[in-house]
């Protein structure tokens, strides 16, 4: 019965087959807002209001002829889609999906999985830039150059942000945190600074306007990604849906408060923080333009990392007055 | 990673016509430069001299798609020169009109593209909405969004009853309440400051030495304006206007010039409507030039257009030659895009409003030995015949 | 002016409440002014035959073909003309029908003119 369950879980939800459509949905979501921002339509057809349209490309592209350049690295280059695919698949299985309670486990919760999934969600960038290395083209050599440049920039904010709520609730579990913030909900408003922050650097780490740095479409023609076609180029596409997703997540469960209740209600709360953090993602890419590499690396160490330090600091002082 | 080569174009998502640029880049910056032309080449001069005149007036429309009313008022007046006609006062100042609209849509399609070349998406939907207005205006004034076929020698085609005028007033009121908030969000969003400010700077002394023209070089403080030069069709009347200059000459200058030169081109429209003269549009212009040629010029969205005409008393003429604007500025950009970013290189060259299909003319590539073969029609003719024959293609 | 952060998010969020600018095309359309220039429609009842039209066309896509000629009892000699209009040709600049004498080409308002076949452009007005 215990393997029938793993199974599920890993396959139905919160795995496999879960992540894989709410991607899509949440990619249709981004589309539609960022349409509606900029006064157009967005996908209308296929589907009922375009709900189709990412599923469509996704198919598109799996059908599409996969070409491998003669120069390039083809083991590499052929292994770089899947193995990023997989850690962004396996960081969706840690977030807690349901509420940390005796009688409902959750699927994967342990003591420090906040750390796993933080570094599991990393590893994306390591393959963006052996994609670009192995790919034997310069444009998609300075891409993949750009990605660890912007790794530099956005990775320290990421862990100190998303260190405070941990240091608050006092555990390195994020059901835990998630129940410490369910308990006491008004703490929720101590990590403000750390909220921005975090949805900023999650905007760097899905590599979306004003930090699309990397794959800038008028400046080196698709970056890392330039040389890949086909299938590999769908897997990418669908791993930075998915990155979204559990990007999103990570966040609602660290500063919203998480996705108690159980099951069902559990399933709601997610669906729900999550949109809202798309929301804020999708007005972020509306409103700005792209940053160049060096605004962005100053910008991050001299806005992002103090900032994310003096939460820190007021978290500790809080912590330690609260006691 | 030691300098390396970064080929941008012919093909590349940056450049919305064809040119080859080569970049020497160390890094992220930019060490040298270099460009090669002619991607665009059509054969327009040519083909002007195997087609009357009437007929040249719309091959000279199509040599660009936004600059195309310019090319045609320039060679319109030029063969009016020749032919010793004068176009009446209504005619002049309908020519003028359709040069301050076609101003217009060019200036709010360039704030758009330079928008989506920094990657600001919204900004580009934003102006491209509103320059729909200007081109429902172009489609009831002269028939069609582009290629407006409105001038002819001796005047313009199609003249504007009350109604129209109307209509083209509130479309102007519109855009002139919309557009001041583009040059708000050009000097107030953080992030796009940060792209434009500072990039690409151009100093006077050399606009002035590379002959930089146009929007380009009134940005970097050179006042220099062929309306008020050289004033052309109902320029000559004292439409009233400012010129517009900026003492910045980097990319942030040439979004607030071109964002002012629009308000300026509203207010012209607006005087030109309310104040058109009655009377005809055209006279009569004789089918056979006189001998003779002439120099003819005015002020394209980019800068100052000059053609040359040859005549020899036929039908058809005997030489005509285009010098477009960007052809003027290609030195410039290089100059601004050596030592900068390689992230700078779309904006930079989008900066100058660049218009390949205006600017490309033949290309002579000399031998570095120094060999320079000048080839005849009958040459070129017959290379190219070889060129395919040897790849199995039969012509 | 000074830098503002987010300066275009208020304009940008009053944008989720109005109506999209997009025309959904070809399932709506807007209308083409009077006076859009179109293809060229000849009359033969009006055309002498004067081949202007074909002289002045920059992109040779008119032809003009006599029909008929007949002469009745006075002596007067009337022709009939039918003019081959190459629609894959035309520039759509409007200089035949101003250029004609007797205004027997009129412009009509017709944009959708793509066909997968050469042939189907080739229009006669008889």
């Amino acid at each position: 019965m215990d393997i029938l369950k793993i199974f599920l879980y890993l396959l139905v939800y919160p795995g496999l087959l879960f992540l894989f459509v709410y991607s899509t949905f949440v990619e249709w979501v981004d589309r539609k807002l960022y349409a509606k921002f900029q006064n157009r339509m967005g996908p209308m057809h296929t589907g009922s209001h375009g709900l189709l349209q990412p599923i469509a490309d996704f198919v598109k592209l799996m059908a599409k002829e996969d070409i491998v350049p003669k120069e390039a690295d083809k083991k590499l280059f052929n292994a770089v889609p899947i193995l990023a695919l997989t850690s962004v698949l396996t960081a969706g299985l840690l977030l807690p999906v349901w509420h940390f309670s005796d009688t409902f486990q959750s699927a994967t919760s342990f003591q420090g999985d906040i750390i796993v999934i933080a570094y599991l969600l990393s590893l994306p960038s390591f393959a963006y830039f052996l994609a670009g290395w192995a790919s034997a083209s310069m444009y998609a050599a300075i891409g993949g150059v750009r990605v660890l440049t912007l790794l530099f920039a956005y990775e320290v904010p990421m862990f100190l942000a998303i260190l405070s709520p941990a240091v608050m609730a006092g555990s390195w579990r994020m059901a835990e945190i998630a129940a410490y913030y369910q308990a006491h909900p008004w703490h929720l408003l101590i990590n403000i600074f750390a909220f921005a922050v975090a949805v900023i650097t999650l905007q760097a780490k899905l590599e979306r306007v004003p930090f699309d740095i990397p794959h800038a479409e008028t400046e080196v023609v698709g970056g890392a990604f330039t040389e890949y076609s086909g299938r590999k180029l769908a897997m990418f596409r669908l791993l930075a849906d998915i990155q979204m997703v559990v990007g999103a997540g990570m966040i609602a469960a660290l500063f919203m408060g998480g996705f108690p209740g159980g099951l069902i209600p559990g399933f709601i709360w997610f669906i729900l923080k999550t949109l809202i953090v798309v929301f804020i993602l999708a007005a972020m890419r509306a409103v700005t333009a792209r940053l160049r590499i060096d605004q962005m690396i100053s910008f991050s160490w001299k806005w992002l990392a103090p900032l994310a330090l003096l939460q820190l600091v007021i978290v500790i002082f809080l912590k330690g007055y609260l006691q | 990673m030691s300098t390396f080569i970064l080929p941008v174009g012919p093909q590349h998502p940056a450049l919305k016509e064809p040119t080859s640029f080569r970049f020497l880049v160390d890094g992220e910056t930019v060490v040298d430069a270099d460009l090669r032309l002619g991607y665009n080449h059509r054969g327009i001069e040519k083909g002007c001299e195997e087609r009357t005149y009437i007929q040249d007036l719309y091959l000279l429309e199509r040599v660009c798609g936004i600059c195309s009313n310019v090319h045609m008022t320039v060679f319109a007046q030029g063969v009016e020169k020749l032919m010793g006609i004068e176009p009446p006062k209504r005619g002049l100042f309908i020519r003028c009109l359709m040069g301050e609209l076609e101003r217009v849509h060019s200036h709010l399609l360039w704030l758009g593209v330079a928008g989506h070349e920094v990657g600001f998406d919204t900004f580009f939907m934003y102006t491209w909405r509103d320059r729909e207005i200007v081109e429902d205006i172009l489609e009831m004034v002269s028939g069609n969004r582009v290629n407006y076929g409105m001038q002819t020698f001796g005047g313009v085609r199609r003249d504007l009853d009350e109604m129209q005028i109307r209509k083209v007033l509130d479309g102007i009121a519109a855009l002139k309440a919309r557009t001041p908030y583009y040059l708000n969000i050009g000097a107030s969003e953080p992030t796009l400051v940060a792209r434009i400010a500072g990039v690409g700077k151009l100093p006077k002394a050399k606009a002035l030495e590379l002959n930089a023209a146009g929007p380009t070089t009134r940005a970097s403080g050179v006042d220099f304006d062929v309306r008020k030069d050289d004033p052309y069709a109902g320029f000559g009347e004292h439409i009233p206007f400012n010129i517009v200059t900026d003492e910045g000459g980097d990319v942030l200058a040439r979004v607030v010039v071109r964002a002012k030169e629009l308000m300026e081109s509203y207010n012209i429209c607006e005087y030109i409507l309310k104040n058109l003269p009655s009377g005809e549009i055209r006279v009569k212009a004789p089918r056979k030039v006189p001998e003779g040629e002439v120099v003819s010029r005015a002020e394209a969205q980019r800068g100052e257009c000059i053609h040359y005409i040859r005549s020899n008393g036929t039908d058809k003429p005997d030489r005509v030659k285009v010098r477009a604007p960007t052809l003027a500025n290609w030195p410039a950009t290089l100059y601004m895009l050596r030592g900068g970013y390689v992230a700078d290189i779309p904006i930079v060259m989008a900066a100058i409003d660049p218009c390949l299909s205006c600017t490309d003319r033949m290309a002579i590539i000399t031998d570095p030995k120094g060999n320079q073969k000048v080839w005849n029609w009958e040459t070129l003719r017959q290379y190219g015949i070889d060129f395919y024959r040897k790849r199995g293609i039969k012509l | 002016m000074s830098l503002r952060l987010g300066a275009m998010l208020p304009e940008v969020l009053k944008h989720l409440f109005k109506k999209p600018a997009t025309v959904q095309y070809p399932f709506e359309k807007i209308g083409v002014p009077k006076g859009f220039r179109g293809s060229p429609v000849m009359d033969p009842n009006l055309c002498i035959g004067c081949q202007l039209c074909v002289k002045d066309c920059p992109s040779e896509a008119l032809e003009i073909h006599k029909e008929s000629e007949s002469t009745d009892e006075a002596g007067k000699v009337a022709k009939r003309f039918s003019m081959t209009f190459y629609l894959d040709r035309c520039s759509h600049c409007a200089q035949c029908a101003e250029i004609c004498p007797k205004k027997a080409i009129h412009m009509n308002t017709e944009f959708e003119d793509a066909a997968f076949d050469r042939g189907a452009l080739k229009i006669v007005y008889k």
